[in-house]
């Protein structure tokens, strides 16, 4: 009893230290790192969309802007496209916000809005009333109204949302992306992609851009989607690395130390900045499982010049827990489609390779150049001097010429154990098989790889699936 | 008279007040003000309630203990909240700007709480109908607080604030009407400077907050 009680102390005092607090974001991040002229540029939407493009960012169009009641009463609403969204400049938490997706045909001045409903022009003019009045400003203060384009939905995350457009929140520090969250809009956030209103958040590895772990509004953790069976994590987010660096860019023009960056795929035009935050939430962190003040520690003072080098960093520091969960999990390590190959031939002579992982093979096969260079050149010749012709390369005869062999010729080989028949469309051969170690991502493998002329292929050695059994194959690293 | 007015070991910096016309619940309801703000600092930063800000809790605190009884006060301010929020449902079809909006809320909170009054009267509860008329008024405004939160938050959060408001409202209540309290103010006056460095303290702090270990409990598992 006391035991425990000490060791939910000392979690605690750990959990100081790597979570990032409202107090700690207030006084050590927000105050020296966001001064008050780069927070101003992030709650002036209309402004910080303007400087956004201005260096070459994509943001998505601005369409018209209302800033006082006579310009309501002039606007002419022809102008405005079937679909758009209408926004507060200085809103906050995605409060104020309208989206029209078509125009009702046989209606003048009638559009439909995200849920099926209909919005009139009044309807509308009423709506940007209440936002010049700052009913949905910050600070109450009077405020401007400005359409822009809507964005398409990127099919991938069609079946993921509701109603709205998901965007990505990426916090990026002293240049470098340090965590990030895959926010869906869901029934309860009435289709806004925002944690407090009820949306769904879900981490992101950020090495790889594929998700974790799910948060539903402030504090439940899911693994599916509510009320149907798609899993949430495992999703790859696509142009990740576009992501990445459009949020750090943003940092650097914005001049925020401490940014959330908000990112939407467009399905045309892809990933978009639709704002900059200068105060981001902490739930964050609950998606990611994982603290954000230890992060951040690790990122400052480190000197990043470049955007790539940036998300370098960040990838390197912050990424891999996928794999590393996986390895956890199956105890198998993750390997990409091609390896790097330590190969051990006779008398310990080691030579390294780039190998091709190709599971649609059995077993491993390796250039004969290479196995002469290994130190079994003689054998090999011995090999090629052999005849057998006597038998048609058939699956049929595949044992006949096994056993023929055994008779033959094998008594006069040492490191040819057996022969491998080989039936394939570009023509069938008879190959002999060494008993070749090789280590690949830290692990020996023990194993019997055939020996073919490889020459006018790109990699001189391909690993079958008789070798890969230690293994798990990502296919995007 | 107060009883700790007559006490031969008053502090010569009351005293210097009282020569001078200050009356002493005045002197000392002003010398709570500090400590009750503290208070509420505290809470917001060590242990996470959030409530209306800092002025709210501390001007119902102050309300409250105008009122004679707090039950009395808790009645008018579930009154505001109850009003506020009824209001908030009628209202919203009719899509009004914020300014009216309130001013109409305003004066349904008003007709409510007057209902009440004359239910008090009704039930014999005196008490209730001879509160004085400034904290009535200060409670009915803070139903724009209120408003501004719904809107800006939505309902539920709106409901736990004013919740959390009540809450530190009642405690500071207690706080400043404890017998312990006003003795030790007025036998060491100058106590209450004491909150400048529980403040400064308290605006360096940048630990978790009680809340927070909660919120975060789920991380705790991953560390």
């Amino acid at each position: 009893m006391i035991l425990r009680f000490i060791k939910k102390i000392f979690l605690y005092k750990k959990a100081r230290h790597q979570i990032l607090g409202m107090n700690s974001r207030n006084l050590d991040f927000i105050r020296p790192f966001n001064l008050k002229k780069a927070k101003e540029i992030a709650d002036n939407k209309l402004l910080s969309k303007k400087i956004l493009r201005e260096n070459g960012l994509a943001v998505p169009n601005l369409i018209g802007r209302i800033r006082s009641r006579e310009e309501l009463e002039n606007f002419n609403w022809q102008s405005l496209p079937e679909g758009f969204a209408l926004k507060p400049n200085r809103g906050f938490g995605g409060e104020g916000i309208l989206v029209v997706y078509g125009k009702k045909k046989d209606l003048d001045n009638v559009w439909i809005k995200a849920d099926g409903s209909l919005i009139t022009v009044n309807s509308l003019k009423n709506h940007i009333n209440n936002i010049l009045d700052g009913s949905f400003s910050l600070s109450g203060t009077p405020d401007i109204a400005f359409f822009e384009e809507r964005l398409k939905l990127l099919k991938l995350f069609k079946p993921y949302c509701y109603k709205g457009i998901p965007d990505i929140r990426i916090i990026v520090f002293n240049k470098v992306p340090t965590m990030a969250m895959l926010r869906l809009p869901t029934k309860l956030s009435n289709g806004k992609a925002n944690l407090q209103q009820g949306a769904i958040g879900v981490g992101i590895d950020m090495s790889s851009g594929i998700t974790t772990t799910a948060l539903w509004g402030k504090k439940k953790i899911i693994e599916y989607i509510p009320e149907t069976r798609l899993l949430l994590s495992g999703i790859k987010i696509p142009c990740w690395n576009d992501i990445l660096s459009l949020a750090i860019r943003a940092q650097e023009i914005s001049n925020m130390g401490f940014l959330g960056a908000d990112i939407a795929i467009d399905e045309n035009n892809g990933p978009m900045i639709i704002e900059l935050n200068a105060r981001p939430g902490l739930s964050i962190q609950i998606a990611n499982l994982s603290g954000l003040k230890e992060r951040l520690k690790k990122v400052s003072g480190l000197k990043i010049k470049t955007v790539s080098r940036g998300i370098r960093v960040g990838a390197d520091l912050f990424g891999g827990e996928i794999e590393e969960e996986l390895e956890e999990i199956s105890g198998k390590k993750v390997i990409s489609t091609v390896e790097k190959v330590k190969l051990i031939g006779k008398d310990g002579k080691e030579i390294e390779v780039e190998a091709k992982i190709d599971t649609g093979a059995y077993s491993s096969s390796l250039d004969i150049e290479l196995a002469n260079k290994l130190g079994y050149k003689t054998e090999i010749e011995k090999f090629q001097k052999f005849d057998f012709s006597c038998y048609e390369i058939k699956p049929e005869n595949e044992q006949k010429i096994k056993n023929f062999f055994e008779k033959q010729y094998k008594s006069n080989l040492s490191d040819i154990k057996n022969i491998a028949v080989i039936f394939s469309a570009s023509g069938s051969s008879i190959r002999p098989v060494i008993k070749i170690n090789f280590e690949m991502n830290k692990e020996l493998i023990i194993s019997k790889i055939n020996i073919i002329n490889r020459k006018s292929l790109k990699y001189p050695l391909i690993i079958g699936k008789r070798d890969l059994k230690k293994f798990l194959i990502d296919v995007n690293k | 008279m107060h009883p700790y007015q007559q006490t031969d070991i008053l502090n010569p910096i009351i005293n210097f007040f009282l020569q001078k016309g200050v009356p002493f619940d005045t002197f000392i309801l002003i010398l709570m003000l500090p400590i009750i703000a503290t208070f509420i600092a505290f809470l917001r930063q060590v242990v996470g309630i959030k409530a209306f800000g800092i002025y709210t809790p501390l001007i119902i605190t102050f309300a409250f203990l105008a009122t004679n009884g707090i039950k009395y006060g808790i009645a008018i301010f579930l009154t505001v909240i109850l009003a506020g929020m009824i209001m908030r449902f009628i209202l919203k079809p009719f899509r009004l700007l914020y300014l009216p909006r309130v001013a109409i809320m305003l004066t349904i909170v008003a007709i409510f709480l007057l209902g009440i009054l004359a239910l008090g009267g009704n039930f014999r509860r005196t008490g209730l109908a001879s509160v004085s008329i400034f904290p009535i008024l200060i409670m009915i405004t803070i139903v724009e607080k209120f408003v501004a939160v719904q809107i800006e938050k939505g309902d539920r959060i709106a409901i736990i604030l004013a919740i959390e408001t009540l809450f530190i409202s009642i405690c500071g209540y207690f706080i400043a009407s404890s017998l312990w309290m006003i003795k030790t103010i007025t036998l060491f006056p100058w106590i209450i400077l004491f909150t400048l460095p529980i403040n400064i303290f308290l605006g360096k702090w940048t630990g978790l907050r009680l809340s927070e270990y909660f919120r975060f409990k789920e991380i705790f598992k991953h560390l």
